[in-house]
């Protein structure tokens, strides 16, 4: 299967070179998965949009900082946007409702089952790859993944949150990742390889 | 539980950024020197990394690309370099540095500029310096507060209006944060009026933290944000 890497890396050139046709075409190819991070995350729709086009800004000022050997451009902006949503959320925890801080399994993971309507085909099905294997999970580990990854909780914060011994917590977030690692990597492989080639050829 | 010679159990935790600062240190020290859990963990960040494929997916609003459109066009008229042989004269005592960052935007002086900085966005003024609006909270609904940062990022000035008088076993706080950790920027507190100005203070660049804060703090500062929070504001904008 074919990579978008390539073109991400020569829109991101682009947009180095301050030409907006290359962060407008990365807008329109990652604007709803940033989004949706963003969203999930802080849990307030107004604050999403203002933090996704932060997160737009900050790679037309700074495409030039993306470092190939870390992943691919998908991820990184994917990433941005968690740290980005992540302060916001720390500042602003105090005055959210505190029900964007509260867990429904199915409500963060997303209907695996919901066909997804997605320009790149690449996107849609590693989404629903990840979407599946952290279906196989637990709840409870599921909860623990979701208050460590996307709220930014420490182990003693997810403790305290869900009333749990810290022993638990940890436990649970250690047999969660190993299980996805065991579902994922051999998937994942595939499509690290396929990026490395694309690498290679644009480098 | 974390074995003698290896930091495996901890890798699944360290990559999903949920260890505490020793835990992270630990192996973070660790995973220099050991091939093994380096492999390991960098197979756990990927993992990690995939979560965010994860998520409920939602759609941005259709204006939102046109307000993109809007911001970097800002970005391509104004100016972020300081003129050869100009330097801003730093450091400068406190009590002046308020009176220079008004002359500096009084000498722009456009009701637009103002009408913009009081809406919390991100203004770039004369010699690429940065304006950037604080919001309150409701623990200080009268107060208001702006940073301006040099166009290098190495220098940064805070002001602040009708913040409440603490008593003598609390100050204020700056906070700087990135990827989410804060690094404290000054310690102050305010006249009775509720201002102060001050100089920023960071071992970085301004211009990579993304946002700015100011909390109430036992005297004598704080290793982390523990109080209230009064202040805050993006840094991310342009």
């Amino acid at each position: 299967m074919k990579s978008n890497n390539a073109e991400d890396a020569l829109f991101l050139k682009q947009v180095a070179k301050g030409q907006s046709a290359g962060i407008e075409a990365l807008y329109n190819r990652y604007s709803r998965l940033v989004f949706s991070i963003a969203l999930t995350i802080i849990g307030d729709r107004s604050v999403a949009e203002e933090a996704t086009l932060d997160v737009f800004v900050q790679v037309w000022r700074r495409a030039n900082t993306y470092d190939p050997a870390r992943g691919n451009v998908r991820m990184w902006l994917a990433a941005v946007a968690r740290h980005h949503a992540i302060d916001i959320l720390r500042w602003q925890s105090s005055r959210l409702d505190s029900k964007s801080l509260y867990l429904d399994d199915l409500q963060w993971l997303g209907d695996p089952s919901q066909p997804v309507v997605e320009e790149e085909t690449e996107l849609a099905l590693q989404r629903k790859r990840v979407q599946d294997a952290v279906a196989q999970l637990p709840a409870d580990q599921r909860q623990v993944l979701f208050l460590a990854y996307f709220k930014g909780h420490s182990h003693q914060q997810i403790s305290d949150t869900l009333k749990q011994p810290l022993g638990t917590v940890k436990t649970r977030i250690r047999l969660a990742m190993q299980k996805l690692r065991k579902l994922l990597m051999d998937e994942l492989d595939d499509i690290e390889s396929v990026d490395t080639s694309e690498k290679n050829r644009t480098t | 539980m974390m074995d003698d010679t290896h930091v495996l159990d901890s890798l699944p935790a360290y990559a999903l950024g949920s260890l505490d600062e020793e835990e992270k240190r630990l192996v973070e020290e660790h995973v220099l020197g050991c091939h093994i859990c380096r492999q390991e963990l960098d197979e756990f960040q990927v993992v990690a990394d995939n979560l965010l494929l994860a998520v409920p997916e939602a759609l941005p609003p259709a204006a939102l690309k046109g307000r993109l459109t809007e911001r970097i066009q800002r970005l391509n008229r104004t100016p972020t370099k300081a003129p050869p042989g100009w330097r801003f004269p730093w450091p400068l005592p406190v009590g002046a540095i308020a009176a220079i960052v008004l002359i500096v935007i009084l000498g722009i002086s456009n009701l637009i500029f103002w009408q913009r900085l009081n809406t919390m966005e991100v203004i770039t003024g004369p010699l690429g310096m940065r304006a950037v609006a604080l919001q309150n909270t409701e623990a200080a609904s009268k107060a208001s507060g702006f940073v301006i940062i040099s166009a290098n990022g190495d220098d940064g000035v805070l002001v602040v209006d009708e913040l409440p008088q603490l008593d003598e076993s609390h100050e204020y706080q700056v906070w700087l944060m990135r990827e989410g950790v804060s690094t404290s920027a000054a310690l102050f507190s305010v006249d009775e009026g509720g201002y102060r100005g001050m100089r920023l203070t960071s071992p970085e660049s301004l211009l990579l933290y993304s946002e700015v804060g100011v909390t109430i703090e036992p005297a004598g500062g704080s290793t982390s944000p523990t109080g209230e929070q009064v202040l805050r504001g993006s840094l991310f904008n342009p």
